[in-house]
């Protein structure tokens, strides 16, 4: 039956030929936006590599406090920060706080290894804001003033990129500048700090020193804080927060959001384009199941004598049914056999600079979805065709 | 559809047969057939009390006006529809108490039909339109189903032709497909449905004497429906219907 399938298939190449390219079309791009959001699903189920529950991030504007001021009082207001009923523990930090649209990178050398990293400022309490955890040394204390060389704590993936296999500890790291750095933690997973949808790429920690430069004028990367608070913090903390800094600074403006909230911005800017690939998919699928749906339905109209002689001969209506069933599961066998070819240049060539797994990942269920697709527009067509009765199929041709 | 029913209302009590040879074993028993095709609006009688036995090696002819039911009384003999009332037997047993696949299977063993219209399928070569009923009869391979068609096309005079498609044939030569078709699976009846009916007569007689061939040397029972007398003459029993009943 099968050799009869595809002779009949072969035979009727020209007719089938409409219904393979649409369904290689299909399959390329289901294949390419499955690629893409398969890549997403697997960057949103990667570790964060910290926690952004109860933290809250604190932005101020010094409000015209002369520059050379500005640090000093940054530091008082830490400490004071810290005694609060309410708040677990304050870091000092830059603008790339966990979801914020800002990113710092740089890059490092290793020996003979380097890598392009994130770059993040980190107070000596981050550790507990942001509830990291270290696979690897420790974290940064207040030893570190006074230490050779300025510490870092690095990712897995810079460790990675830097060090390979082996230990990173003690190491000494340099910046773009020659400037050197010793590598006194190691996190236990990625960092990424541009949330859910961020690649597993390279992180470093380096310690907050002087927070505000005097020499910088521009105000461009103004000192933030984060602060973990105790679960049961209300609004009522927040409006504490904001007049103590208000209190201590001397009239410092301050916004204080929380990173749920950052995340939800972050996840909606990320979220909207994948909505508008989904809906492309699904206009897609709608498309080329109606297609489908229609040439099957017209292919069965037209073959209703064929159908009246193979019950003629001894055919069941099941048999005729899967018949039907069976040439379509073989045409689209054709169509996705080209459409696979086609997917198959996309890792070789490197073209989205998506890893294998994913590739291969989407070219599967790209297939089961065709399939599905399918074999559902082709089961009512297939069934109408087994509901012919042969005497009447007969007398129409 | 007044005129229908008032046609079914005087029902001819008479059922004669022109018997040209003595019966044996019954194959096919028809009793009390009706068939109504009933739409919305109209109700046609297309058979009226049909009774009829079918010997086994008979060759049978059924003629009569165009719309006066013969096709749809060969379609039930064929199994392939299912009488308003009345019974059928085939080899004594009511074809009632058959399932769909039972049905499927006596028709792919026991029958074979040759269609007016060949009913070839274009797309497939002569070998593989002869080869149909065997794909759906179980137990049959590839090899087999080769030689039987390819024996078929042989008996039919079209050996040389099993890779031609049904459009590269002359209609006599499409129809002996067609009997090939039918041949291929060794069937005891064959049905044919106005076998010539899309030939010229030399085509025609070629066909006939084909078929008559067949149940002479075979002992193949035929029904054929026709509406040539000259052929239907030239078997062993004439049946003639006239507004879905028999009339001599």
């Amino acid at each position: 039956m099968i050799r009869h399938l595809f002779t009949l298939i072969w035979n009727r190449k020209r007719a089938n030929f409409l219904l393979v390219a649409e369904i290689f079309f299909a399959f390329v791009v289901l294949f390419v936006l499955g690629s893409l959001l398969v890549d997403n699903y697997r960057k949103y189920t990667a570790p964060l590599g910290y926690t952004y529950e109860h933290v809250w991030r604190v932005d101020m504007d010094p409000n015209g406090q002369p520059i050379s001021r500005q640090d000093a009082t940054f530091q008082r207001l830490i400490q004071h920060l810290k005694s609060m009923p309410g708040v677990r523990s304050v870091a000092s930090t830059r603008s790339n706080t966990p979801f914020s649209f800002s990113d710092s990178s740089t890059d490092f050398k290793a020996d003979s290894k380097s890598t392009n990293s994130d770059i993040y400022s980190a107070g000596d309490d981050m550790q507990d804001v942001l509830s990291l955890e270290l696979a690897e040394g420790r974290w940064f204390n207040r030893h570190d003033e006074v230490a050779a060389h300025p510490p870092l704590v690095i990712s897995q993936e810079a460790r990675q990129a830097l060090f390979a296999d082996e230990p990173a500890v003690g190491k000494i790291v340099r910046a773009m500048d020659d400037k050197e750095f010793q590598v006194v933690g190691v996190l236990a997973s990625s960092y990424r700090g541009r949330g859910e949808f961020q690649e597993l790429e390279p992180a470093i920690f380096q310690r907050s020193e002087n927070l505000v430069d005097p020499k910088d004028t521009t105000n461009f990367d103004r000192p933030r804080l984060l602060i973990r608070v105790q679960p049961t913090a209300t609004a009522e903390l927040e409006q504490r927060i904001t007049k103590e800094i208000a209190a201590v600074t001397g009239g410092w403006k301050t916004t204080v959001t929380t990173l749920p909230e950052e995340r939800t911005t972050r996840m909606k800017f990320a979220l909207a384009p994948m909505g508008g690939m989904v809906l492309v998919c699904g206009f897609l699928i709608f498309n080329v199941a109606l297609g489908l749906f229609g040439v099957l339905w017209y292919n069965i109209s037209q073959r209703r004598a064929e159908i009246g002689l193979r019950r003629a001969i001894g055919a069941t209506s099941s048999r005729i049914s899967a018949q039907f069933l069976g040439e379509v599961m073989v045409v689209t066998t054709f169509g996705l056999a080209f459409g696979l070819l086609v997917a198959a240049q996309f890792p070789l060539l490197g073209v989205m600079g998506i890893r294998l797994p994913v590739y291969l990942a989407s070219m599967g269920l790209a297939t089961v979805l065709i399939y599905v697709l399918t074999a559902i527009c082709a089961l009512y067509p297939s069934q109408l065709a087994a509901s012919v009765r042969p005497a009447v199929a007969l007398r129409e041709e | 559809m007044e005129n229908v029913l008032a046609q079914t209302t005087s029902r001819p009590q008479a059922t004669t047969e022109t018997t040209r040879s003595a019966a044996s074993q019954p194959v096919i028993q028809l009793r009390d057939i009706e068939k109504v095709y009933q739409t919305k609006t109209i109700e046609t009688v297309a058979l009226n009390r049909v009774n009829l036995t079918i010997n086994k090696g008979e060759f049978v002819s059924i003629m009569g006006p165009s719309g006066c039911g013969k096709s749809t009384l060969l379609s039930i003999i064929g199994l392939l529809d299912e009488p308003t009332s009345g019974t059928i037997e085939l080899d004594g047993r009511p074809v009632k108490s058959y399932s769909d696949k039972e049905l499927a299977s006596l028709r792919n063993h026991k029958i074979g039909f040759v269609f007016q219209s060949y009913h070839l399928i274009n797309d497939l070569s002569v070998l593989d339109n002869v080869e149909l009923p065997l794909l759906y009869r179980p137990g049959v391979g590839g090899k087999e189903r080769r030689e039987r068609a390819y024996s078929a096309l042989e008996k039919v005079g079209l050996g040389a032709r099993t890779n031609h498609f049904p459009s590269q044939l002359s209609g006599g030569q499409r129809q002996r497909v067609a009997i090939a078709r039918a041949l291929a699976g060794r069937p005891e009846i064959i049905l044919a449905d106005e076998p010539t009916g899309n030939l010229d007569s030399v085509m025609g007689e070629e066909i006939m004497d084909l078929l008559l061939g067949l149940n002479r040397q075979e002992g193949t029972t035929i029904v054929m429906v026709t509406h040539d007398e000259q052929q239907a003459l030239k078997t062993q029993r004439l049946i003639r219907f006239f507004d879905g009943s028999q009339v001599q």
